[in-house]
């Protein structure tokens, strides 16, 4: 054999393998959270009994970051203080708004200067003041000089009052029993210290006051290869993770965190892209260093709605900070791999996302340009190509598949036969074309975060067309 | 082919998944349509007097529906739907359930049997009450509660103190109904209780709203564990407990010093304006607002004495934390 046959073989070998190794993975997680899910159904019928509160259920700070949201803000707020819990109070950052965010919460909530006793537990930007309601006496407004999103959430942590925090995107649209679905972990175990909620694509929805009314798919392409991805991501993404304790991210449109610990792990990370990954890395490689028991728990309900890119540059810039975010998650935290007491989000759950979502597209991507290239030139068989079509793209429509049997299994969430088959299609789809070039900008992600300095609020192109104004 | 045929496979699981819930909804419809009217009339006069056979498939829809309107319904409604269950053979159909159904079958059968208070299946429950399954034996609880409080709470209680996978909350709300006799099993237990299990005691005791005797209190607050003794002042109702109250306020914790200076906010007397004046210097914020907030709950200190406060102190924190609870209060 020559060398380079042999440099050939080994290349296609180690693809094969990676391509195995891979799906093998979340094929696992599939099972793992198809156990978790059958368990929840099981209890539906729980969820019926009415709600009573005893006083003891832990009061939470909803902290609600807000960077030029003058368009949007009063209607989120006001659904926010809508939200079903016995004791909440609502903490909205303007985060140096260019616009009139300011200006619309004084307006639409009557805001007032509060002369706060400012308690700094984690340095941020300066504030300038903070406002209270007269309206609503739960509803607080810091005003503070920009320092991006992590930032903002830690001058949120500062002036909350309660035990448990609940950091939430301005323009997320929440289901209104969402706070109570998401702390039943922390009720049911004391060393629970953050819950997050699967977060679902609005765009196709009809949402009214601030709540979803119906719920719908797209038209837009772009939207429905997202609605099936979300689908992947969460239901045997995260939930799966969650099991074995080892979900490394808890979105930032939707997580509940015990204070105490946010903090003592130091808050947010400022001048981050991914705050969210990056502060439930963290905390995994601080309490497993200390040999603390915890859970990091998440609650597969539908909780959290969002408004999913529609346009292609939009998607591909989410795609690109998601990709950086995630390098600087795990790059800022090697010490949990390296940990003798790393467990599950150490030892599998970190080196898992290294290999599979860090290096995944590069590997990815270079395996279809050599696999393609080597069978054009026959440097490898039809059979070997073949297998590689099957592993890429055969066990990718598999486990989207699965991702839509886990859907049916457990929330039915899209009623009509026509979305399912809608949704059907689309998993078929989404491996032809739309993966690969999410690789495409996942690299350009990793190649910029290799090159580039930090990066600020994300601008992301919003239609609202399924808000109904009320 | 293999990934293919998998898919496919999965492709027809949806599809008869999606079936099968179709057919299910049928069927509750079905059930709902020919059970509705007869519970609603029911609920609203006297049952008839002949019931139409429950045939099996229409069995567990049927308890759902019964179910769901018990959750809407009290007294002699409650009375009413439990006539109709009764003859139609839901708890025996409930016991069943409970024997050998599954998790979710079981669990449909416990609530069933909580809502017909079938003190028959006591031992039933009981059983399932000790398994591990949280959601199951918590819910087992609650209907042996209300089957028989009194005897539910004389062999439940060291189960759901040592139980920590029944939230307290969930506890608290099963035990609403029986604050008495909860009260009194809490009470004579208390202090034979070990550390751990007289926190949740507390906290339970709390959550229901039990007061405890002051000298038991004093006990507690005179133990030397710090989560007791938060516990103990969260209780705290009684003037007799002043002066214990007033020693926790120079605890080395500071959570002792804010849940002291919280209860003196209820109990406290005059001299203790200069002892809550004292904590606003405390070095911990918590303290220091929990204090300035006990200082303007004392039923003799007016709005202008604290703002007056807030004007002669010469420490800052205190006159900002002063100034931060009088906004606080007067914005409600």
């Amino acid at each position: 054999m020559n060398l380079h046959q042999a440099i050939v073989d080994f290349t296609t070998w180690f693809i094969l393998v990676y391509f195995i190794l891979l799906n093998g993975g979340y094929l696992l997680l599939n099972l793992l959270s198809i156990a978790s899910l059958r368990r929840k159904g099981q209890e539906r019928i729980l969820e019926d009994l009415p709600q009573v509160y005893s006083g003891l259920e832990p009061p939470i700070s909803l902290l609600v970051p807000a960077y030029n949201e003058e368009a949007t803000i009063a209607a989120s707020v006001r659904s926010m203080l809508q939200l079903a819990y016995s004791e909440l109070e609502i903490i909205v950052i303007n985060d140096g708004s260019k616009d009139g965010t300011l200006e619309v919460l004084k307006k639409e909530f009557d805001l007032h200067p509060f002369p706060e006793a400012y308690r700094i537990q984690l340095e941020t930007k300066p504030v300038n003041g903070i406002f209270r309601s007269t309206r609503y006496p739960n509803l607080r407004v810091i005003d503070k000089v920009n320092g991006g999103k992590a930032d903002s959430l830690n001058a949120g942590i500062n002036a909350s009052r309660y035990p448990l925090f609940c950091g939430v995107d301005a323009d997320s649209i929440l289901q209104r029993d969402s706070l109570q679905r998401v702390v039943k972990p922390f009720l049911n175990d004391a060393t629970v210290v953050a819950t997050g909620g699967t977060v679902r694509v609005a765009n196709g929805c009809e949402v009214s006051g601030g709540f979803l009314t119906r719920v719908g798919l797209p038209d837009n392409i772009w939207a429905l290869f997202q609605v099936v991805e979300y689908l992947r991501a969460f239901l045997f993404g995260r939930l799966g993770w969650s099991t074995v304790n080892g979900m490394l991210i808890i979105s930032g449109a939707f997580g509940l965190f015990r204070k105490e610990v946010v903090i003592e792990a130091g808050g947010y990370r400022p001048k981050t892209i991914g705050e969210d990954m990056e502060l439930v890395v963290r905390m995994h490689r601080l309490l497993r260093a200390r040999r603390q028991p915890y859970r990091i728990e998440f609650v597969p309900d539908p909780v959290c709605w969002t408004e999913a890119p529609e346009d292609r540059q939009t998607l591909r810039n989410q795609r690109i900070r998601w990709q950086r975010g995630l390098s600087e998650s795990l790059s800022a935290n090697w010490g949990l791999v390296f940990s003798r007491n790393g467990g599950a989000p150490g030892w599998a759950a970190f080196p898992f996302m290294l290999l599979f979502e860090w290096l995944g597209p590069l590997v990815e991507l270079g395996g279809y340009i050599f696999m393609a290239v080597a069978f054009a030139f026959g440097w490898i068989s039809w059979q070997a190509f073949a297998v590689f079509l099957f592993v890429a793209i055969g066990l990718g429509i598999l486990l989207s598949a699965s991702g839509l049997l886990l859907e049916e299994m457990s929330f039915h969430i899209y009623p009509e036969p026509r979305h399912l088959a809608m949704l059907a299609l689309i998993v078929l789809l989404e491996n032809f074309g739309y993966r690969q070039i999410n690789s495409w900008w996942r690299l350009v992600g990793l190649y910029r975060w290799a090159t580039e300095g930090e990066a600020s609020w994300g601008a992301m192109t919003r239609k609202g067309n399924w808000q109904r104004k009320v | 082919m293999g990934a293919l045929a998998l898919t496919l496979l999965l492709g027809a699981q949806i599809v008869h998944l999606r079936m099968a819930l179709r057919r299910h909804e049928r069927l509750e419809k079905a059930v709902i349509a020919k059970w509705r009217p007869l519970l609603t009339a029911a609920l609203a006069e006297a049952p008839p007097d002949t019931l139409p056979p429950l045939p099996p498939r229409e069995r567990l829809p049927f308890l759902r529906l019964w179910l769901h309107l018990h959750l809407s319904v009290r007294g002699e409604a409650s009375t009413a739907l439990n006539e109709v269950a009764y003859r139609l053979g839901c708890d025996g159909i409930a016991r069943e359930l409970l024997r050998n159904g599954n998790r979710s079958e079981r669990l449909l059968g416990v609530l069933v049997t909580g809502h017909l208070r079938d003190s028959s299946a006591w031992g039933d429950l009981m059983q399932l009450a000790s398994a591990p399954d949280s959601a199951t034996s918590l819910q087992a609880l609650w209907a042996l509660v209300q089957a028989d409080a009194d005897k539910a709470m004389r062999e439940m209680l060291p189960t759901l103190l040592r139980r920590e996978d029944w939230a307290l909350p969930q506890v608290a709300n099963i035990l609403q109904d029986a604050q008495d006799i909860c009260a009194r099993y809490l009470s004579e237990a208390l202090m034979q209780l070990e550390a751990g299990h007289l926190v949740r005691a507390l906290h339970l005791a709390e959550a229901l709203r039990v007061t405890l005797p002051a000298a038991q209190l004093a006990t507690l607050l005179r133990s030397g564990n710090t989560e007791l003794a938060i516990a103990a002042l969260r209780l705290v109702q009684d003037p007799v407990l002043l002066d214990d109250v007033r020693q926790r306020l120079v605890h080395p914790e500071w959570r002792v010093r804010v849940h002291a200076s919280k209860a003196l906010g209820r109990i406290g007397d005059r001299s203790d304006i200069a002892r809550l004046q004292d904590m606003l210097g405390d070095a911990q914020w918590w303290v220091r607002y929990r204090a300035a907030q006990a200082l303007l709950n004392l039923p003799f200190v007016q709005a202008g004495d604290v703002e007056a406060l807030a004007a002669a102190t010469t420490d800052r924190f205190a006159a900002d934390m002063l100034r931060h609870a009088l906004s606080e209060r007067d914005a409600g």
